[in-house]
């Protein structure tokens, strides 16, 4: 896909130190226009340092970061115009009305008078902020203040979104609604977030990159978890006779009781067209009498888990 | 253009509405009231060069009120990181910061200017230590504000920032005291950085370029730095 395409975002072996201490780790990765990709990753994992690069707030120790053709180190303004940052904790000015903060960023983003207040007025009204446009953004509640933040983020269309923990702190209607609105974004930006919380992740991206301890794990985990197949199997014999009576079948790699059901197995197998059938086929010629055959769905959760135990990482 | 005039604006109306802006004003023209008051009627002399040096004791001990949150807090808050991701340049964010700060300064030292209506009015004061006195403040008052600025944009503390600013111009207002001691030429050079030694003549209505340049490459390599510790990040 990344080769049809040129990708809008560029990372090559960027590396950030704080002082003695590595943050993130020669991460390479590229993004093509119109995708959301989720950045996941246990806190403290690199996540805000990597957007904070990508944004051109903090400056890659080594490596080189392009956004939209733009060098962040040698043409950081360039970066800035195609790039949007809504950063943990939606930070704002406290002082300022949301009416007044949202002009306020349309006008450092290049939008005056009209345009500006049309730009406003739809961010507005994409995010529901009708009712709070003219309350001081510190007496807004966390839910609001993350969608004021996504709404200057906003302004100005630009091409990448970057948001930082976006439904971190939210309700459950919140995380539903901001999730809606990231989901929407689709095409029309390119959005890149990142989360620690796994589900809400799976559930808005279209890839999936997992990083730990400043190292990118894999750049799509959606595509690993869906590599391998999983399927559950329920019938009335025991799992060596199971596993005797499966064994001819090609790309059958181990056969495990399900540890999430009961009498139920897991046959975990290679993706290839009908395993299925092979499977039922090899069972009714055993004479094992088959109550359920499901394919799961992949599991990013396995993957996450996989990938970011200690041992694996190590 | 229209941009830096946003980051202006917003740099102005944070300043100006709040409390602390106001707060240094009317502790300014108290003190510096009753000190004009008292040397006036003590001396019966239509001057206002003690009022001079009073302001610039003044202005040591209220800029870096000033200054200390323009940068620090932003930090602390993490507005900042909106602030440098937006599509303006670190120049434009540090002179909008700067400017808001000195019109603060120009307040002050327009509220000032009464006392100088008050002697035209009254009395026939010789106007050209006057003009020279103001234009002095303003240039002294821009190195300090570049200077506390430098000093906000270095920490997330406001407090640490003000007491970086306070004691470097406490420093630099005593500096010639230690420096005569000095051996040549470490004392010619120690003493020009002093910023009484650079003030007392524009108080007294003498203007050399030598004490306006100093104060404005002050002004100027502060900034220079500001903007540098920002981009460096």
């Amino acid at each position: 896909m990344l080769s049809a395409v040129s990708p809008v975002v560029v990372a090559e072996r960027v590396t950030k130190w704080y002082g003695p201490r590595r943050a993130v780790a020669d991460v390479s990765f590229a993004i093509a226009p119109g995708e959301i990709v989720g950045l996941l990753g246990p806190n403290g994992s690199g996540k805000s340092t990597i957007f904070r690069m990508l944004t051109g707030y903090l400056v890659p120790t080594s490596g080189r970061i392009e956004v939209a053709g733009h060098d962040v180190v040698e043409d950081s303004l360039g970066v800035r115009r195609a790039i949007s940052y809504v950063p943990e904790d939606a930070p704002l000015y406290d002082h300022m009305r949301v009416s007044e903060f949202l002009h306020f960023m349309a006008g450092i983003k290049g939008l005056h008078g009209p345009k500006a207040r049309a730009a406003v007025d739809e961010a507005a009204e994409r995010l529901d902020l009708a009712r709070v446009m003219r309350l001081t953004t510190g007496k807004l509640s966390r839910g609001f203040r993350q969608r004021v933040s996504i709404a200057q983020a906003l302004l100005g269309d630009p091409k990448v979104l970057v948001l930082d923990e976006p439904t971190s702190g939210l309700d459950p209607h919140q995380v539903i609604a901001v999730r809606d609105l990231i989901q929407s974004l689709s095409g029309r930006h390119t959005v890149l977030m990142a989360s620690h919380i796994l589900p809400e992740i799976e559930k808005m991206a279209s890839r999936v990159m997992i990083l730990l301890d400043g190292v990118l794990l894999t750049p799509d985990a959606l595509k690993d978890a869906a590599q391998d197949l999983a399927l559950r199997l329920s019938a009335d014999a025991t799992e060596d006779a199971v596993r005797s009576a499966t064994k001819t079948v090609a790309g059958v790699r181990e056969i495990i009781a399900d540890p999430s059901s009961a009498g139920r197995l897991l046959i975990m197998a290679e993706r290839r067209p009908l395993l299925a059938e092979d499977l039922v086929s090899a069972l009714v010629a055993a004479q094992i009498p088959l109550r359920e055959l499901t394919e799961l769905r992949p599991d990013l959760e396995r993957v996450f888990l996989d990938l970011t135990r200690p041992e694996a990482a190590a | 253009m229209r941009s830096f005039a946003v980051l202006l604006g917003k740099e102005a109306t944070a300043l100006f509405s709040s409390p602390i802006a106001y707060v240094l004003m009317t502790v300014f023209l108290l003190i510096m009231g009753y000190s004009f008051t008292l040397t006036l009627f003590l001396s019966h002399q239509p001057s206002m060069v003690h009022i001079f040096f009073q302001m610039f004791v003044l202005f040591m001990l209220t800029v870096p009120l000033i200054t200390m949150r323009l940068f620090a807090e932003e930090r602390k808050l993490k507005t900042l990181e909106v602030l440098l991701t937006a599509p303006v340049s670190e120049v434009a964010i540090v002179l909008a910061k700067f400017l808001a700060a000195m019109s603060l300064i120009v307040v002050m030292l327009v509220l000032s200017g009464t006392y100088a209506a008050a002697l035209a009015w009254f009395g026939d004061p010789d106007f050209g230590p006057i003009y020279s006195g103001y234009f002095g403040l303003l240039l002294f008052g821009s190195a300090l504000v570049g200077a506390g600025l430098l000093a906000s944009a270095l920490t997330a503390n406001q407090v640490i920032a003000a007491l970086i600013s306070l004691s470097v111009f406490l420093l630099l207002w005593i500096i010639d005291n230690f420096g005569w001691l000095l051996p040549s030429p470490a004392d010619t050079l120690v003493v020009n950085l002093s910023l009484s030694v650079h003030f007392r003549p524009f108080a007294v209505g003498s203007i050399y370029l030598s004490d306006v340049g100093f104060f404005l490459s002050v002004t100027l390599l502060t900034l220079l730095l500001t903007v540098r510790a920002l981009a460096r990040r």
